[in-house]
């Protein structure tokens, strides 16, 4: 369970996170929407543990670990999870090397014996072919010369081999035509599980038509405004953020 | 490279000056040579050192640099084991099932040295002592041949104190499957200057790869001058490859001076991991039409290393193609300089050259200068050159520490990948990954501190 209470941060010194407070219990798939600027990536990398997203007040806390003290590899380990909006290009360093140095990170953090390159590679590629990533695309550089799809097909595919308790998809959906949309959100998917929570960033309601959330919540101006049940979103397509963000103001 | 009047002569111009005079008598060579060597030291004794207001040197003053002339090398002689080449060479090195030709402080060492019988035939060496006491025509025609850069202060002192060095010939149409391995150990205990030349000749047809190590057993201090003219026949292909890791205090001045036949293919290649102050510089002369050259490498440089890569590449012949790729690490207060000169005249129709030079640091005190300079003489060309200087990227290290790495595992695999764009041109296999994983190991001992 995510458990975030009175998150309050800044980036560069703008006060962007004005206390967020949310729970996701395990097994619960929550989305956030809200419009340009209202803070949903800096929560985000807030969680991630992003250089330079400076926590002022607050708590989140990842199954009763306080995430905050931790770096950023160290909460991977924890089991917090980023697919990134624009997923990162690594020249020189093929994607099975990555993977496997990422795998064998997690696991040895969470003390569990690093994998033999043989069950490392039929897991990667078991995996792989769930979510339609050809080999091909494993011994290239990670990302470098992939479409927008095969990227984000990629960040589920390391959502899957690293079997994080906290998922967090930014914007999952941006760059995506409807054939890559609906791959990545079977993808995603498969992965809910009772023993994992969810958070779905985005900025349009499409999304959520494949990946059905339990609940959603407004963000505007750094707070959380309003939250409701899988409806919400349709009704945010249909009416603009507009009625619920000026509450706070009202 | 003329206003040099009235500057006051160094101890370490002094020195080697008084050297001169001291050991020229036990010197090998014939009254030819002798003229040479007279001819050399008075040429030095004009220029003295290089320092920063010559602008080949601009970057890298060896007059401040180079503080006392070390006693010449070679008037005691050390012998080492094969254990000690394996130690100095590394277990990947020395197991490269290569022919070896072994020189220790600077002397020709005919007990580690061995051409493999399957390809004895394919290989003649001659010690450079041997042959400049009865040089042959041939050697006096080509004596100093591919040199650019008229005067140089550096192959001066080379040609004035050269006491040792490998002549090798690699015969026609010799197609060579073992690397020819020229190993130079350093072993002596005190401070010793080293000089040496070698002179390397692929026959017209033949291939190979030759590789020249220069390693240390002890010796943190050597001196060393090392030049290697090399010339390459019609349609020969040479893969020319160096690996320096001499000592901490060490410096280590090399020249190649490379002439290129029709038709021929060359590739040459250095990694330097060592010394204190390096200089490499290496010249290349396109002698014969469609011919190819790709000259790269990767330095890696930490705490107060000077490493200076600088390079004339000339093109006088139509049709030909050059290319460079150059990669530095740099940590601490290291420092790297290249300097890339293209120079393409105008005969030489149809060139085709490209360089880049790429420059990583990893500390705030780290510096990298690069110059590249192209004069282009010729109107029907394709030239062109890049250098950067960079940090590793935080946005790609925060992605990939997302993903559970450590910021030492992050650091390592994005170096490597940095490093490895340059290690991929390494044509022989053993020797890539010899480097790669010294590169590894280079890494991973920084990691320790």
């Amino acid at each position: 369970m995510l458990k975030i209470e009175n998150l309050h941060a800044t980036v560069g010194g703008s006060k962007i996170l004005n206390g967020i407070s949310l729970e996701i219990p395990n097994g619960e798939v929550h989305a956030i929407m809200g419009p340009n600027g209202s803070g949903k990536s800096t929560l985000s990398y807030v969680l991630a543990g992003r250089d330079g997203y400076e926590v002022t007040q607050g708590t989140a806390t990842l199954n009763g670990t306080n995430l905050l003290d931790l770096e950023v590899d160290e909460r991977a380990a924890a089991g917090v999870f980023l697919a990134f909006q624009y997923p990162h290009e690594i020249p020189g360093v093929a994607t099975f090397i990555f993977l496997r140095h990422a795998l064998n990170s997690v696991r040895k953090a969470r003390g569990q014996e690093e994998l033999t390159t043989p069950d490392f590679m039929r897991l990667v590629k078991g995996k792989a072919a769930e979510l339609g990533v050809k080999d091909e695309m494993l011994k290239r550089p990670l990302n470098v010369g992939f479409s927008g799809g095969e990227k984000k097909r990629m960040e589920i595919l390391q959502m899957a081999i690293l079997e994080p308790s906290l998922c967090i998809l930014d914007e999952t959906d941006s760059g995506l035509d409807i054939d890559a949309l609906k791959t990545v959100s079977e993808g995603v998917n498969a992965l809910r599980s009772k023993d994992r929570s969810m958070l779905v960033i985005t900025h349009y309601q499409r999304l959520l038509d494949y990946i059905v959330p339990d609940k959603v919540h407004v963000l505007s101006k750094g707070k959380i405004r309003h939250s409701g049940g899988k409806e919400l979103a349709l009704e945010l397509e249909k009416s603009g953020y507009a009625e619920f963000v000026d509450e706070d103001a009202a | 490279m003329t206003a040099v009047t009235n500057i006051q002569k160094t101890d370490a111009e002094l020195g080697l000056a008084q050297q001169f005079d001291d050991t020229r008598a036990n010197l090998p060579g014939n009254a030819w040579v002798n003229t040479l060597r007279e001819d050399a030291i008075r040429t030095f004794a004009k220029l003295g050192l290089p320092h920063r207001r010559v602008e080949a040197w601009k970057y890298t003053d060896l007059r401040s640099m180079l503080k006392v002339a070390n006693t010449p090398a070679g008037s005691e002689l050390h012998t080492v084991s094969d254990a000690d080449l394996y130690q100095a060479l590394g277990a990947d090195l020395h197991g490269l099932g290569a022919h070896h030709i072994v020189f220790v402080d600077g002397v020709y060492d005919e007990e580690n040295s061995f051409i493999i019988g399957d390809e004895a035939g394919l290989v003649h060496m001659t010690s450079l002592a041997e042959t400049l006491d009865n040089p042959p025509e041939w050697f006096k025609g080509n004596f100093n041949k591919v040199n650019p850069r008229d005067n140089d202060h550096v192959v001066a002192l080379n040609t004035a104190f050269m006491r040792d060095g490998a002549v090798l010939e690699i015969v026609k149409d010799a197609k060579l499957k073992r690397p020819v391995h020229l190993i130079f150990i350093s072993s002596s205990k005190s401070a010793e200057a080293i000089t040496e030349r070698h002179f390397i000749h692929v026959e017209e047809g033949a291939s190979a790869t030759i590789l020249e190590s220069y390693v240390h057993l002890r010796a943190p201090d050597t001196q060393r001058n090392s030049v290697t003219e090399l010339s390459i026949g019609k349609g020969a292909k040479v893969n020319h490859i160096k690996f320096q890791h001499e000592g901490a205090q060490a410096s280590h001045l090399s020249n190649w001076m490379i002439s290129i036949g029709e038709s021929a293919n060359y590739r040459g290649f250095q990694f330097t991991i060592g010394a204190k102050v390096s200089r490499n510089t290496i010249n290349v002369n396109f002698d014969g039409s469609h011919s190819e050259a790709d000259i790269s490498g990767v330095a890696m440089l930490w705490d107060e290393q000077h490493s200076d890569t600088t390079m004339d590449i000339v093109h006088g012949v139509p049709n030909t193609l050059s290319r460079e790729l150059f990669k530095t690490v740099l940590d601490d207060r290291g420092r790297a300089v290249f300097q890339g000169k293209l120079v393409v005249k105008p005969d030489a129709q149809k060139t085709d050259a490209k360089q880049m030079a790429h420059g990583m640091l990893l500390s705030e005190t780290a510096e990298f200068d690069a110059k590249p300079e192209l004069e282009i003489y010729a109107d029907d060309v394709v030239c062109g050159h890049g250098a950067t200087s960079g940090q590793l990227d935080e946005d790609m290290m925060f992605y990939m520490r997302q993903r559970g790495m450590s910021e030492e595992t992050v650091q390592t695999l994005l170096i490597l990948a940095f490093v490895g764009e340059a290690f991929e041109l390494v044509e022989d296999e053993d020797i890539r990954a010899a480097f790669t994983a010294m590169a590894q190991a280079w890494l991973g001992g920084k990691s320790d501190e």
